[in-house]
């Protein structure tokens, strides 16, 4: 015997017992009345079973300290249930890949397993039965279903789907169909063999086969010569079922008393999830694949159960023309509820057949065909990762408040925002910029190609300098901007160095190869967006800063070098966003915290400290530069941004200038503009920021703000916006924002000309003594091959190579190694190649080649059974069987790639996506959510 | 009996016409609106509707049923605003219930620069007549209890805009209300009539094979949603529309319990809880092109994961009911209004996410235009000629999610 | 997973890897260069049908390949069919 609680009352179950057979023991209709049908098939069983209401009580075993609610046996359940708080945590999930899957196991289903299985195929089997509730067939093919112990199985079959569902039993739709004391044949049979005294049972239409002689006190066939079913009666328990001879309408009823009804009102093939797969390996067998029988057209009663519709509202709908199968399903809303049609519609079709005379096919099946519940449908989802930038600890060890931009968290502040603004303007300080997207570009039409992508001339960017670059798409709209260096060695052909901002990273890579593709370059592309770290290294003291950390040859304004830092190889480029003198350090990311803290260390004498982005976004705007996707919008041609000097349409053809050349031959609708406000607002000492406010010229409308940082006390504030030329062509100059007097200025009215950002260095007056030694960090790849899983997974940062260079010219490499037997090398592509050794080699059969020390991925090692255990729940993908082999893909919502070996796998992952990672990892093989941060 | 059954209006069928003044490909929101307003405000009523289906059976019936304007730029802010004051007085005006319920709608933000996208829409919208303000997380907190401030502990609610009159009503309804109006002063709609093609005069659209038969026509509208690519191309138009899934889902249906709209760009999810008692949650159109109306289990799945983040109240709630729609998008996220450069053919088209909280702006705006062939101001500047003109929308507010 | 991609360097793949991108064609009926541009920029073929198509494989091998796929149905018409 089991206990559980239904509304607070008692109740014992047997062995074996489903929860709705425990509550009929007790006495308990589960919703107060209706025809059972003990197969899923209708409303009339709805429980709230431990907080999750809409269980169907026939599908659930009856179990030992259930808390069960009859909250559908009149109003609804609530929203928000009594829990204080809710677990915000997916079920987990297991992925199945297999041959053929086969939904039911009764006779057909097991008949097609068996037959499958002899076939030598790989077949899994879902029965209702056993708890495995089918929601839905969906493209991919993927078959989702509950397995009935809290878990969630995604069953991937190659091959075929094979539904044999059986048949559902038609439900009764007359007047008093909705009392208690009604129950399907099929359901009559289990109730007796579960030893449920139906009383008195009185079988209308087909009688169940299989109940023992002498259980039932009358039959009644229907159909031809037989018998109508016109009513039940009783007063909530059905007392007897009134009959007439079919089809005469004269013909006197018949009133016959009875406890229990039992009715065998004819079958429904149950082929929803069939038919929300049409196009896919689909197979219907057995019940499930007979054709529909039609009810006799309703005369009164509830049609659909779910929503309460009767025949009268049918009538009602009918009358005032809605004629159509789908008008009449919204317009009474039945076939909307859980059972999604099950009782009404065979019903509905055989009243639009006799109204309209025609028979209409059934409403489209959708998924879901059983309802999960929230978190079991999330189950094997996760939210999207925000990369960390390698110094991610060291700004919270700073005490930065961690904001996301553009896909990565970002120090927003370390809480010092006014003084990590002067910082940069009176001092020097550190920003990190590990974000910024960054591509290396090699190739005998590396040029060519970079022109033609580009809208600024790069012929013209001599060997070791580097210029300001915008892209655009082919409609001259910009997509992003960055800096693009052409490296100073030119030895091996031409090369170069592109970033791109944070934002646009994810995209950038994506939209050269396709150009690349799309003009047939021959051009090597590495990226390098997660291997690199970036620093900015601003302010007037910046260069003897980097003097003091040893880097005594810096590079000029517009120009970059390959320098050592601190101990560290850096490339550094000179250009500036804050308006001060700035040094853009790149630099392998696994290094990027022995080079951050060293110059913190070397840096303390100048007051430096570290700026977020707060602090930079207010730094930029006082010099005007443009945020892409704050200041720019989906219209932002160069001339509309006032950019016109970073194109050259004299250069040829490039992405976007067709567009320039069209669109310049419509007038100018409007400019991005700086604005200065100088007159504080009265009565108020500090503005907050005016981002979005509206432009007036004069009563005109005149546009909006783009960028305001806020006006301190006192002070005028610079701002970004978009202005709309009046009625004559004319930029306002003199404009209101807010009502505020505002004047648009051509220029930054901080450093005008540019002097602090461009000014001449002097690092010799930094006397040798003052410049620190720092130990020079041997390179060595990471001997992965003797690395062994551990007890408790941890990745690490893999130092390696990465070479992109011809196909042929790989073929070749990998065939006749350069690097040591015990590295291992991994093919990710037909141009690219990550290997666990040192970048001391050259690639014989291409002088283009790139070949750069590698320090992007993390990677971990698992045993097989482990690795098992974690992929068979975070990886949705075939894996290959063979061993050795390289896979790669998205695990636990993270691009990853696996590479097998016999009885253990390695795992790589992009190093900013570790942590998190590593978190998924640890919480699946412990089988819980991991998705927090 | 329930109470959301349909007990008032009446739909009455007639056999097709050879010749109509106007003749509406498409019997959605759109269409109907335009036959709607034709009738109601020009007492133009030899109109004939040709649908392919059932009438409301494409985006109309399929949408979730959001109503509001606080767009990112001023010609749409005005546009919409339009459409929901004409939304608050349509159950007034045709007499029908709609279910319109003004609930607002909350935009969450979990950055700092969501916060000022926030901000800023919210100033702009008020500043072009759509009432919006920026809230704090208390407020957020006040306003709908049941979210997890702290965002599952990493999307945390930094603050929202909110528009207090984002509302919903019954698509069927509004539909099926706007269909009565017009046919009741004579329009004819006809269902399970596809056009088949366009009947050329010269280069003008004189009008429209349908299964039905030819049928003349005075002007031709497009209101179709979907494939509006496949009839534009009868005209000889080629269009700046590409067609995406967009799906979403319902729960079933519980206790009335939950306030307002919220929506989040970050999490890319927005729900809200139905006159019936189904939480609605929709998301971002698929990102390929496509046709197919086929649903799939990921959108649910990852719809499911996000929301828990913020509502994570929903996790025992069973979801009952995923659907597919496909959307027309122009490149620009905002609809295509107008005159087409074909004589006798015009457009309303382009209405992507957002064609429900259009309907009577849309249909109100496009009978003007057939009525008095004048462009009317409020979408003159949504005239296909904005991408030769180099004046594309640039709405970043229409570019979430609904 | 929904719509599986067939990456040729990878393996067949959730639709969630990949970015799409659309192969763009002008129609030789136009011979302006502006109208040429435009419609370039801006319009679509939008076929109902059988569509050539690149995708991008993001979470993978991170290269472009093409497929053909019924834009009606979403299935991907194998090598061999076409």
């Amino acid at each position: 015997m089991t206990a559980l609680l239904v509304n607070g009352q008692r109740v014992e179950a047997r062995a074996g017992d489903s929860l709705l057979i425990a509550m009929l023991r007790a006495g308990l209709h589960p919703t107060g009345g209706g025809c059972l049908c003990l197969g899923g098939d209708c409303p009339n069983c709805l429980v709230t079973v431990d907080g999750v209401a809409y269980t169907r009580s026939c599908q659930v075993k009856a179990e030992a300290g259930m808390t069960v609610t009859r909250d559908h046996a009149g109003g609804e359940p609530a929203l928000l249930s009594d829990q204080a708080t809710w677990a915000e945590s997916a079920a987990p999930v297991r992925h199945i890949h297999c041959d053929t899957v086969v939904i039911g196991q009764g006779e057909s289903g097991r008949e097609a397993a068996r037959e499958a299985r002899e076939a030598g195929f790989d077949v899994v089997t879902l029965d209702a039965r056993d708890g495995q509730h089918v929601t839905g067939v969906y493209p991919g093919p993927l078959v989702v279903a509950a397995d009935g112990g809290g878990r969630v199985l995604h069953v991937h079959p190659r091959r075929e789907i094979v539904v044999a569902t059986g048949a559902a039993e038609i439900q009764p739709v007359v007047s008093g169909s909705d009392l208690e004391g009604l129950v399907t044949a099929r359901a009559a049979a289990e109730l007796v063999a579960a030893s449920i005294d139906l009383g008195r049972a009185v079988a209308v239409g087909e009688p169940p086969g299989e109940l023992p002689s002498g259980s039932l006190a009358g039959h009644f066939p229907l159909g031809h010569g037989g018998w109508e079913l016109v009513r039940f009666e009783g007063a909530g328990r059905v007392e007897a079922v009134v009959l007439r001879t079919r089809g005469d309408g004269e013909a006197a009823e018949e009133r016959i008393e009875c406890d229990t009804a039992v009715l065998g009102l004819g079958r429904n093939p149950r082929n929803a999830l069939a038919r929300m797969a049409s196009d896919l390996p689909v197979r219907v067998v057995g019940g499930a694949a007979t054709e529909p029988e039609l009810p006799p057209c309703p005369g009164e009663g509830t049609v659909c159960p779910c929503s309460g519709v009767t025949v009268a509202d049918l009538d009602g709908v009918w009358e005032r023309g809605f004629h159509e199968m789908e008008l009449l399903k919204r317009a009474t809303l039945a076939g909307t509820g859980t059972c999604q049609g099950g009782v009404c519609l065979p019903y509905l079709r055989s009243f639009l057949l006799e109204r309209g005379g025609r028979l209409q096919p059934a409403f489209t099946a959708r998924p879901l065909n059983r309802q999960l519940t929230v978190r079991e449908l999330a189950a094997g989802a996760h939210t999207a990762v925000t990369a960390r930038s390698p110094l991610h600890d060291e700004h919270l060890r700073l005490g930065a408040r961690m904001d996301r931009a553009g896909g990565w968290w970002r120090p927003w502040t370390y809480g010092r925002q006014d003084d990590e603004y002067r910082s940069v303007r009176e001092r020097v300080s550190l920003g990190d910029v590990s974000s910024l997207g960054k591509m290396a570009i090699s190739g005998p039409d590396a040029e060519a190609f970079l022109e033609r992508i580009v809208p600024t001339r790069v012929a013209t960017i001599r060997p070791g300098r580097c210029r300001y670059v915008l892209m655009l798409d082919e409609r001259a709209h910009l997509l992003d901007d960055g800096m693009l260096c052409r490296e100073a060695d030119q030895d091996a052909g031409d090369r170069f160095f592109l970033t791109s901002t944070s934002g646009g990273s994810g995209f950038f890579e994506l939209w050269m190869r396709d150009w690349a593709e799309a003009f047939g370059c021959d051009v090597r592309i590495l990226n390098q967006t997660a291997s690199l770290a970036a620093f900015n290294v601003t302010g007037p003291q910046a260069a003897r800063l980097l003097a003091r950390a040893g880097a005594l040859e810096l590079p000029a304004f517009g120009r970059h070098r390959r320098v050592r830092v601190a101990g560290v190889e850096c490339r550094i480029v000179r250009l500036s966003f804050t308006g001060e003198l700035s040094y853009e350090l790149h630099h392998p990311a696994a290094d990027a915290r022995k080079l951050w803290r060293r110059l913190l260390e070397a840096g303390a004498a100048f007051g430096v400290q570290p700026h977020g982005l707060e602090a930079l976004l207010r730094l930029r705007l006082e010099k005007g530069h443009i945020v892409i996707g704050q200041d720019t919008d989906y219209d932002s041609t160069p001339r509309r941004l006032a950019h016109e000097w970073a194109v050259s349409l004299d250069k040829g053809d490039f992405v976007g200038r067709r567009a320039i050349v069209r669109t310049n031959k419509q007038p100018l609708d409007k400019r991005l503009v700086m604005l200065r406000t100088d007159d504080p607002p009265p009565g108020s000492v500090e503005a907050p920021s005016a981002e979005g406010a509206a432009i007036h010229d004069g009563d005109r409308y005149a546009g909006y703000v783009t960028s305001d940082t806020g006006t301190a006390a006192g002070g005028g504030a610079t701002m970004l916006g978009w202005l709309y030329l009046d009625a004559e062509g004319r930029l306002p100059r003199e404009v209101t924002v807010d009502g505020r007097p505002a004047r648009r200025v051509d220029g930054p009215t901080y450093d005008p000309q540019g002097e602090r950002a461009r000014a001449a260095v002097d690092v010799a007056s930094e006397s040798p003594e003052n410049v620190r030694e720092f130990p020079v960090t041997r390179l060595e790849a990471t001997d992965v091959a003797a690395g062994a899983p551990a007890e408790r997974p941890r990745l690490r940062r893999l130092e390696a190579t990465r070479v992109s260079a011809t196909p042929g010219a790989l073929d070749a490499l990998v065939a006749d190694p350069l690097w040591p037997a015990t590295a291992l090398a991994f093919r990710t592509a037909p141009d690219e190649l990550l290997v666990t050794a040192t970048p001391d080699f050259e690639v014989a059969g291409d002088p283009h080649a790139i070949v750069e020390r590698e320090t992007a991925f993390s990677y971990v090692w698992l045993d097989g059974t482990t690795a098992e255990r974690f992929l068979d729940r975070e990886c949705e993908w075939r894996r290959p069987s063979a061993r050795p082999a390289l896979a790669q893909g998205e695990v636990a919502g993270i691009p990853a790639k696996l590479w097998f070996e016999a009885g253990r796998t390695l795992i790589l992952t992009p190093a900013p996506f570790a942590a998190a990672f590593e978190r998924r990892l640890t919480a699946s093989l412990a089988e819980v959510d991991g998705d927090a941060e | 009996m329930n109470e959301f059954t349909e007990r008032q209006m009446k739909l009455t069928w007639r056999a097709p016409k050879e010749s109509y003044d106007v003749v509406i490909v498409g019997a959605g929101g759109h269409g109907l609106a335009t036959a709607y307003y034709l009738a109601t405000r020009h007492g133009i009523t030899n109109v004939g509707v040709f649908e392919r289906g059932y009438i409301g059976g494409g985006n109309s019936g399929r949408n979730t049923t959001i109503i509001r304007a606080n767009y990112g730029i001023p010609a749409a802010v005005r546009f919409y605003q339009r459409s929901v004051d004409l939304y608050r007085g349509l159950e007034e005006e045709t007499d029908r219930w709609l279910m319109h319920q003004q609930k607002g709608i909350l935009w969450m933000a979990h950055s700092e620069a969501a916060v000022r996208a926030e901000r800023m829409r919210a100033k702009l919208n008020t500043e072009f007549g759509a009432e919006t303000e920026f809230v704090g997380p208390r407020q957020v907190e006040e306003l709908c209890p049941q979210l997890d401030m702290s965002g599952g502990g990493r999307w945390p609610v930094l603050g929202a805009s909110y528009h207090p009159q984002g509302a919903t009503a019954r698509h069927d309804r509004v539909v099926w209300a706007l269909a009565e109006g017009a046919m009741e002063r004579g329009a004819h709609v006809h269902q399970n009539t596809p056009v088949e093609g366009l009947i050329l005069d010269g280069k003008r659209v004189a009008g429209v094979r349908t299964a039905a038969g030819n049928v003349a026509a005075g002007v031709v509208v497009s209101a179709v949603g979907g494939h509006v690519s496949r009839l534009a191309a009868m005209a000889g138009l080629r269009l700046p529309i590409r067609t995406h899934r967009l799906q979403a889902f319902v729960t079933n249906h519980y206790r009335q319990q939950f306030g307002p709209i919220v929506a989040s760009s970050e999490l890319f999810f927005y729900a809200s809880q139905t006159a019936r008692g189904e939480m609605l949650l929709g998301a971002e159109i698929d990102p390929q092109p496509s046709f197919s109306y086929r649903s799939s289990h990921d959108f649910v799945q990852h719809v499911c994961r996000r929301a828990l983040c913020l509502l994570p109240f929903m996790s025992d709630l069973r979801v009952l009911r995923q659907w597919t729609g496909v959307c027309d998008m122009s490149p620009d996220y905002s609809p295509i209004m107008g005159r087409t450069g074909v004589p006798g053919f015009f457009i309303t088209t382009g209405w992507g996410t957002w064609g429900f909280k259009a309907i009577p702006a849309g249909g109100e705006q496009i009978a003007e235009l057939i009525a008095t062939g004048e462009t009317p101001e409020l979408i003159a500047p949504f005239g296909l000629d904005r991408f030769a003109r180099d004046r594309t929308m640039a709405d970043r507010g229409s570019a979430g999610t609904h | 997973m929904s719509l599986r991609i067939p990456c040729p360097c990878c393996g067949d793949r959730s639709v969630h890897e990949f970015v799409h991108g659309e192969i763009r064609r002008v129609p030789d009926h136009l011979t302006d260069p502006d109208e040429r541009d435009l419609d370039f920029a801006f319009h679509h073929d939008n076929e109902e049908g059988v569509v050539t198509e690149r995708w991008f494989h993001a979470q993978g091998c991170r290269r472009w390949f093409e497929i053909r796929r019924d834009t009606r149905t979403d299935r991907i018409i194998e090598a061999a069919e076409s």
